[in-house]
C-alpha cells in the first residue's frame, strides 16, 4: 500500500513561535490516521503545516508524491486536500447552500456531489437557506465536513470532530467518517480517545511539537501504559 | 412574527433610525426647507457612501485601513476634470501611460538575455540596482521630453481656473497642440517600452533573487500587445481624437470622464495593493503609516500639477438648462429642457447636486449589493471578511481577491470624486474632509457592514445639512425668546456627537457585528 501523505521531519512556525520541532509520520492511502496528544502538543499545527497555513521551515511534506511545503495554501488545497478546522469555521454571512457552493473548485462540483452529500447528511438538505450560524453545533460540524467533500478531494484533514457534541451526534459522526473512509483518506485530530480508537487504524502521538510514537491503533489500545503516559487517563 | 423581525432586523433598524432622525430634525422647519435639506443630505451622503463603502470593503477583507482613500477620491475628481475640460491633455498622457504599463507587463522578455549570463548573488543584486537606476533615469529623461499639452499654473489666462470658467460658460478655450520637438515619436515609443520593461525586470530580479521562468504563450503577450496598439493608435490619431472629444456632446464627454476616473482609480488601487501593501501584510502598523503617507504625497502631487486654488468641473449640458420653463415644475419640462433646477414644494432644487448624485449613489449601492450577494466573488469576499484562512484552505486564491477588492474600493472612491466634483468643486483638500466624514459614517454604521456604510453615510450627510440649515434659520429655544443658530464649526462636531452617542449604546455601530 502506498502512502498518500508523508510528513518528513518538519519544523513549523506560527508567527515567530517555533511550534513543531520534528514531526514525522506517513499516512497510508485509504486509511484513517489519528493524531493524538495533549492540548497544545501541536496536532492542529501539524494539520495546518500540511496545508501550508503554518510555515514549514525545515523538512518536507509530500502529498501524492509531490513536495508541497512552501507552496501557497490555496495551491496545496487544490491538489485535493479538504480541511475541516477546529470550531468548524462555518461562514456566518453565507447560507448553508453558499457555504457548500464556495468550496467548488470547478463549476458544477456541488451539483455532482449533491446526492452523495445529502445521503450522508440528510439534515443539511432541510436547512439549505438558513444562515450557517443558525445551525446547531452538530449540524455545523456536518456542514463543515460536507464543505470539504464538495470538491474532489483525496485527503481529508479533520480537526476535533467530536468537540462539544452530544454523544448521539458523535455516534452519527463516527458512522459518517467511517463511510467516507471508503473513498477518501482521513487524517483526524481527536482529543477523545474513545472516538479516535473507534475510527482510526493508525495513530501518531505528538508531544511538545515532536512525533513520539506511531503505529497501529489496536496495538495502542492494548498498551495502557503508553496511553497513560502520553494521553493521561483516557 | 419573531423570525420575520429577526430576519429583517437590519432593514427595520435602518428605517427606525432614519424616521426618528427626521422626526426630531424636521420639526420647526417649513416643508420647503425640509425637502431641500433632506435632498442635500442624501447628496452628501451618497458621495460619503462611495468613499466609505470602498474603505469598508478593503478593511473588511484585507484588514487594511486605507487612509489614502480621501486622497484617491480627490485624484478621481482631478482626473475627471482633466478628461472633461482638457481632453487634449488626456489624449497626450494616454500614450505614455499605456506604453509604460505595456513595458511593465513585458518585463519577462529580458529573461532570455538574462539566462545567458550567470552571476553570483551579490553581483546580480548590484546589476539589478544599476539597471533600475538606468531604466528609470532614461524613462524620466524621455518623459520630460515627451510633449504634453498642459495648463500653466503661473499664467492666469492659461490656468485650470480659466479653462474651467470658460468651459463652464460654454466657450471652451482650445489650446495649441503639443508637438514633438525634443524627441522623435519613434524614439519616444520604443524608449518608453524598453526602459520601463527593463526597470520592471530589474525590480523582479531584485525581489526574487532569480528571475522566474514561465513558459511563453500568446496569452502572455496579448495584454501588452493591446496596450501598445492602443497607445500607438492614440499617438498617431492624437489630433483627430482630441478634436473629436472637444466637439463631443458634453453629456457623453462627462460619461467618459467618469469612466476614465473610475478606471484610473481601479488601476491605481491594483498597483498600490500589489506593489506597496502586499509586502506588509504581516506588519499592519506599517501599512497604516504607508497609506497615510501616500495620502499626503498624493495631495502634494495634485497641488504641484493642478495647483492649490479651487475650481469647478462644469456640469454637462443635461443639467445646465436655464430660462424658458426652467425651473421646471414637472418632469416633462425637466426632461425636455434639461433644467438645472426644479421646483419642489416651492423650493428650488438643483437637479445635478440634489437629484442626480443621490440616484447614482443608490444605483451604486444596489449594484455593489448584488455583486456581494449574488456573484461568486461576492461570496468569497463575504466569507473572507470572516475567515481568510478557511477560504484559502478551500483552494481559493485569496490574494487575487485582495487585489480585486482593493482596486474596487479605490475605484469607488475615485468615482465619488468625479461625481462630486461638479457640485463641490475641486481643491487638493477635498479628500481630507470627506475621509473624516466617511470614517465617522463607518463608525456609526458598523465598520465592516456594507449596509452600515450606507446608513452611516446617509445619517452623516443629513445631520450636516440640517445643522447648516439651522445655522441659517435658527432653533427657537424653549421657555425663552432666544434663537440658537449653530455656528459652522458645529456642523462637523454634530456628526462626531452622533457617533459618540451611537457608540456608547452600540459599540459595534448600528449594523455592526457584536464582536
Amino acid at each position: 500500500m502506498s502512502n498518500i501523505l508523508e510528513v518528513k521531519n518538519i519544523h513549523s512556525f506560527i508567527n515567530q513561535y517555533h511550534i513543531l520541532q520534528n514531526v514525522d509520520f506517513v499516512v497510508p492511502q485509504g486509511s484513517i490516521t489519528a493524531l493524538l496528544g495533549r492540548n497544545g502538543a501541536g496536532k492542529t499545527t501539524t494539520l495546518k503545516s500540511i496545508l501550508g497555513l503554518a510555515s514549514v521551515r525545515q523538512g518536507s511534506v509530500i502529498f501524492n508524491g509531490r513536495e508541497v511545503q512552501g507552496m501557497p495554501p490555496y495551491e496545496i488545497a487544490a491538489l485535493g486536500i479538504g480541511f475541516v478546522p477546529e470550531h468548524r469555521a462555518i461562514f456566518r454571512d453565507l447560507s448553508v447552500e453558499e457555504n457548500l457552493k464556495i468550496a467548488e473548485r470547478s463549476k458544477g462540483d456541488l451539483d455532482r456531489k449533491r446526492e452523495f452529500i445529502f445521503n450522508l447528511f440528510p439534515d443539511l438538505k432541510k436547512f439549505l437557506n438558513l444562515r450557517g450560524t443558525e445551525l446547531s453545533g452538530g449540524q455545523q460540524q456536518m456542514l463543515a465536513i460536507a464543505r470539504a467533500l464538495v470538491a474532489d478531494n483525496s485527503l481529508l484533514l479533520i480537526d476535533e470532530p467530536s468537540e462539544g457534541l452530544a454523544p448521539v451526534i458523535i455516534e452519527h459522526m463516527i458512522n459518517v467518517i467511517r463511510q467516507l473512509s471508503e473513498r477518501i483518506t482521513v487524517v483526524l485530530v481527536e482529543q477523545n480517545f474513545l472516538v479516535a480508537s473507534k475510527l482510526a487504524e493508525y495513530f501518531v502521538i505528538i508531544e511538545e511539537g515532536k512525533s513520539v510514537e506511531a503505529g497501529l491503533m489496536k496495538d495502542l489500545e492494548a498498551d495502557k501504559a503508553m496511553i497513560h503516559r502520553y494521553l493521561g487517563a483516557a | 412574527m419573531k423570525t420575520t423581525l429577526r430576519k429583517n432586523s437590519k432593514a427595520i433598524i435602518i428605517l427606525v433610525v432614519i424616521a426618528a432622525f427626521l422626526f426630531v430634525a424636521a420639526r420647526g422647519m417649513s416643508g420647503k426647507d425640509v425637502i431641500i435639506t433632506v435632498l442635500r443630505g442624501f447628496s452628501i451622503g451618497s458621495v460619503t457612501f462611495l468613499v466609505a463603502a470602498g474603505f469598508s470593503l478593503i478593511f473588511g477583507l484585507l484588514d487594511v485601513l486605507n487612509l489614502s482613500q480621501g486622497t484617491l477620491y480627490m485624484i478621481g475628481a482631478y482626473v475627471g476634470w482633466t478628461v472633461y475640460v482638457r481632453p487634449d491633455t488626456f489624449v497626450d498622457v494616454l500614450t505614455p501611460i499605456l506604453l509604460i504599463l505595456a513595458g511593465f507587463s513585458l518585463s519577462s522578455l529580458w529573461e532570455r538575455f538574462a539566462k545567458r549570463i550567470q552571476l553570483g548573488a551579490k553581483p546580480q543584486k548590484i546589476a539589478a540596482w544599476v539597471m533600475i537606476l538606468v531604466g528609470f533615469g532614461l524613462l524620466a529623461l524621455i518623459l520630460t521630453r515627451y510633449p504634453i499639452a498642459s495648463w500653466d499654473l503661473n499664467n492666469y489666462s492659461q490656468s485650470p481656473i480659466t479653462y474651467s470658467y470658460m468651459a463652464d460658460q460654454g466657450m471652451p478655450i482650445i489650446p495649441a497642440e503639443a508637438v514633438f520637438q525634443k524627441i522623435s515619436p519613434f524614439v519616444a515609443v520604443i524608449g518608453i517600452l524598453v526602459t520601463s520593461s527593463l526597470s520592471a525586470f530589474s525590480i523582479a530580479l531584485l525581489n526574487s533573487g532569480t528571475a522566474t521562468t514561465e513558459t511563453a504563450n500568446w496569452r502572455k503577450y496579448f495584454v501588452p500587445g493591446v496596450l501598445v496598439l492602443v497607445g500607438v493608435l492614440a499617438l498617431v490619431f492624437n489630433a483627430r481624437i482630441t478634436s473629436w472629444m472637444y466637439g463631443m456632446n458634453s453629456n457623453w464627454l462627462f460619461v467618459i470622464a467618469i469612466l476614465v476616473s473610475v478606471i484610473s482609480g481601479v488601476g491605481l488601487g491594483a498597483l498600490m495593493e500589489t506593489t506597496l501593501i502586499r509586502p506588509l501584510y504581516s506588519r499592519p502598523i506599517y501599512q497604516l503609516m504607508l497609506t497615510l503617507g501616500l495620502g499626503t504625497i498624493g495631495v502634494q502631487i495634485v497641488q504641484a500639477v493642478w495647483g492649490r486654488p479651487e475650481f469647478v468641473l462644469p456640469k454637462p449640458a443635461l443639467f445646465t438648462g436655464t430660462g424658458g420653463v426652467c425651473p421646471a415644475t414637472n418632469l416633462a419640462d425637466l426632461f425636455e429642457n434639461h433644467c438645472s433646477t426644479i421646483l419642489l414644494l416651492g423650493g428650488r432644487v438643483r437637479v445635478y447636486d440634489e437629484i442626480f448624485i443621490p440616484i447614482v449613489g443608490i444605483i451604486v449601492l444596489i449594484v455593489v449589493w448584488i455583486l456581494l450577494k449574488r456573484s461568486r466573488i461576492g461570496m468569497i469576499i463575504r466569507a473572507g471578511v470572516q475567515d481568510r484562512q478557511m477560504v484559502e484552505a478551500l483552494g481559493i486564491n485569496v490574494r487575487r481577491v485582495f487585489t480585486l477588492v482593493f482596486a474596487l474600493g479605490v475605484g469607488l472612491a475615485a468615482f465619488g470624486g468625479a461625481l462630486a466634483a461638479p457640485s463641490s468643486g475641486l481643491t487638493p483638500m477635498m479628500g481630507e474632509k470627506l475621509l473624516l466624514s466617511a470614517l465617522i459614517a463607518l463608525a456609526i454604521g458598523g465598520l465592516t457592514s456594507f449596509p452600515g456604510a450606507a446608513l452611516g453615510s446617509l445619517l452623516v450627510g443629513l445631520i450636516q445639512q440640517f445643522m447648516i440649515k439651522y445655522g441659517q434659520i435658527g432653533i427657537p429655544l424653549p421657555f425663552t425668546d432666544a434663537v440658537f443658530k449653530p455656528s459652522p464649526p458645529l456642523v462637523p462636531a454634530s456628526t462626531v456627537l452622533l457617533m459618540v452617542i451611537v457608540l456608547l449604546i452600540l459599540p459595534g455601530g448600528l449594523l455592526g457585528t457584536k464582536e
